[in-house]
C-alpha cells in the first residue's frame, strides 16, 4: 500500500535544512579561524624571535647615521636616525618575516627601541623598559636592546632574573602584540570573536660578546 | 501456538516513493558532508604544513644569519647548505609535494644566494615554472649600496647603509598537496593550497 506523504512533511525538512546548514557553516568558519590564528601566532612567534636575534647581527656601538630608515610599515618609515644599528635590524626582521596574513592584523603600536626592563624575583620589582630617546612610537614590535646614555654609561637590555638567579643575564628582549580581525573576510559570516595575539621572544649574545 | 505471533512486527517493503526520497537525500547530503570532511581534514593540513613552513624558514635564516658566526668571517652564507636543510625539513611534513631547491648557481659551479631577487615571488610562477604541487626553497640576498665618497655637507658612510650587512631573504613559495587527489578537483589545482611563507634577517658581517 502507497503511503501518501502529509502536507507538513515538506515544511519540515526544509526547517530541518534551515537549522542545520547555518550550524555547520557557523562550525566551519570558526574551524577555519582557528587554524588562521594558529599560523598567525606562529609566524608572529618566529617574526620576533628573528627580530630579538638579529640585533646582534650588528656591531654593538654601531648608530645608524643621519637620514636613516626603515621597514615601510603601514604607518610610513620609521626613522632610525641616531639609534642603534641592531634596533633597525631587528625591525627588519620583524617586518621581512611578517609578510603574510597582514591584512587581518590590527598592531598595537609600541616603541621601536627601548632599555631597562627587567623580570623581577624576590629582591628585585620587576622594571619596565624605558623609551629609547629619538626613537619611533609607531613601531609594530618593541625590542628592549639597551642603550648608551651621554655619560658613556650602559644601561643594559632585559634582565631576564629566570636566568643566572639571581642577578640575572642582560638579554635582547623583543615583543609584538597584534588582534587578528576577521572582518573583512568571508570567515566574518560566522566569526564573531577577535583574538589577540601576543609574541615575546629574548636572545642571548653570542659567545664572542658576552 | 498461533496466538504467539498475534501482533508481532512484520517486515515491511519501503514503498517505492520513499526509497527515491531517501537516494535523493542521500546524494544531495553525501557531497556536502564530503565537502565539509575534506573541506576540515585540509584545514588541519594546511595548518600543520604552515606550521611546519614557517619553522624551517625561521631556522633557515637562522643558519643563513650565523654563516659567518666567527669575528673573522666575511663570507656570504652557503645558500646549498640552507636550502638542503631546510629542504629536509620540509619533505617530512609536506607529502605528496615536490620540495625544490632554487638558487643561483655562481662561476664555481656552486650555489650562491640569489642577489638578482629572481627567486619566484608567487606561488602562481612556481606553478607555472615547475608544475603543481612543488614548492620551491629559494635563499636571496639583498647587498647594501656601495660605499662612495660623501658628497659636501654629508657625512661617511655615504649613503646611509652602506656598511650593513646583507640582508637575507628564505622563502618557501608554492602550491601544496592537499587531501583531493590531483583531478578530482572541480579544475586543475583547485583544491591546492598556496603557500608563501618568508623569513628575513641581516647576516653576522662584522662582529667586535
Amino acid at each position: 500500500m502507497r503511503r501518501s506523504r502529509r502536507p507538513g512533511d515538506d515544511a519540515q525538512a526544509v526547517l530541518e535544512t534551515a537549522l542545520v546548514i547555518p550550524i555547520l557553516l557557523f562550525l566551519i568558519c570558526n574551524f577555519i579561524a582557528v587554524m588562521v590564528q594558529v599560523t598567525v601566532q606562529e609566524q608572529l612567534n618566529a617574526a620576533t624571535a628573528l627580530a630579538a636575534q638579529s640585533r646582534f647581527q650588528a656591531p654593538d656601538n654601531a648608530i645608524d647615521p643621519p637620514g636613516m630608515e626603515c621597514c615601510g610599515t603601514g604607518h610610513g618609515a620609521l626613522v632610525t636616525a641616531g639609534l642603534p644599528t641592531g634596533c633597525r635590524y631587528a625591525a627588519a626582521s620583524f617586518y621581512g618575516t611578517m609578510t603574510t596574513y597582514t591584512g587581518l592584523l590590527h598592531w598595537q603600536l609600541a616603541t621601536l627601541c627601548t632599555s631597562g626592563g627587567g623580570s623581577g624575583n624576590a629582591g628585585n620589582p620587576p622594571a619596565q623598559p624605558v623609551a629609547y630617546a629619538g626613537s619611533p612610537s609607531s613601531a609594530d614590535v618593541s625590542c628592549d636592546i639597551g642603550s648608551i646614555t651621554a655619560g658613556g654609561g650602559v644601561v643594559p637590555g632585559y634582565t631576564d632574573r629566570a636566568l643566572n638567579p639571581p642577578s640575572g643575564l642582560d638579554v635582547v628582549e623583543c615583543s609584538a602584540s597584534a588582534s587578528l580581525d576577521f572582518a573583512n573576510t568571508p570567515l566574518a559570516w560566522g566569526v564573531f570573536w577577535t583574538p589577540t595575539l601576543h609574541a615575546r621572544a629574548e636572545a642571548l649574545p653570542p659567545p664572542f660578546r658576552q | 501456538m498461533g496466538g504467539e505471533f498475534k501482533g508481532a512486527v512484520r517486515p515491511r517493503r519501503m514503498p517505492h516513493a520513499r526509497g527515491g526520497q531517501a537516494l535523493i537525500e542521500f546524494a544531495v547530503v553525501l557531497p556536502l558532508f564530503l565537502l565539509c570532511l575534506i573541506g576540515a581534514l585540509d584545514a588541519g593540513l594546511w595548518a600543520v604544513q604552515t606550521s611546519a613552513e614557517v619553522s624551517a624558514v625561521e631556522q633557515g635564516a637562522m643558519i643563513a644569519s650565523s654563516a659567518g658566526s666567527s669575528p673573522t668571517s666575511q663570507t656570504a652564507p652557503d645558500a646549498r647548505a640552507v636550502t638542503a636543510a631546510i629542504s629536509g625539513r620540509l619533505r617530512t611534513a609536506l607529502f605528496g609535494t615536490n620540495v625544490e631547491s632554487w638558487c643561483a648557481p655562481d662561476a664555481g659551479g656552486g650555489c650562491a644566494p640569489d642577489a638578482a631577487q629572481r627567486c619566484p615571488s608567487t606561488p602562481v610562477e612556481v606553478q607555472n615554472a615547475d608544475g603543481p604541487r612543488v614548492v620551491v626553497v629559494c635563499v636571496s640576498e639583498a647587498d647594501p649600496p656601495a660605499c662612495t665618497p660623501p658628497p659636501r655637507g654629508r657625512v661617511a658612510p655615504f649613503p646611509p647603509g652602506c656598511e650593513d650587512s646583507p640582508l637575507i631573504t628564505v622563502r618557501v613559495v608554492g602550491f601544496v598537496a592537499s587531501f583531493v587527489p590531483p583531478g578530482f578537483g572541480p579544475g586543475a589545482g583547485a583544491f591546492e593550497l598556496p603557500t608563501n611563507i618568508s623569513a628575513t634577517t641581516h647576516t653576522l658581517r662584522f662582529a667586535p
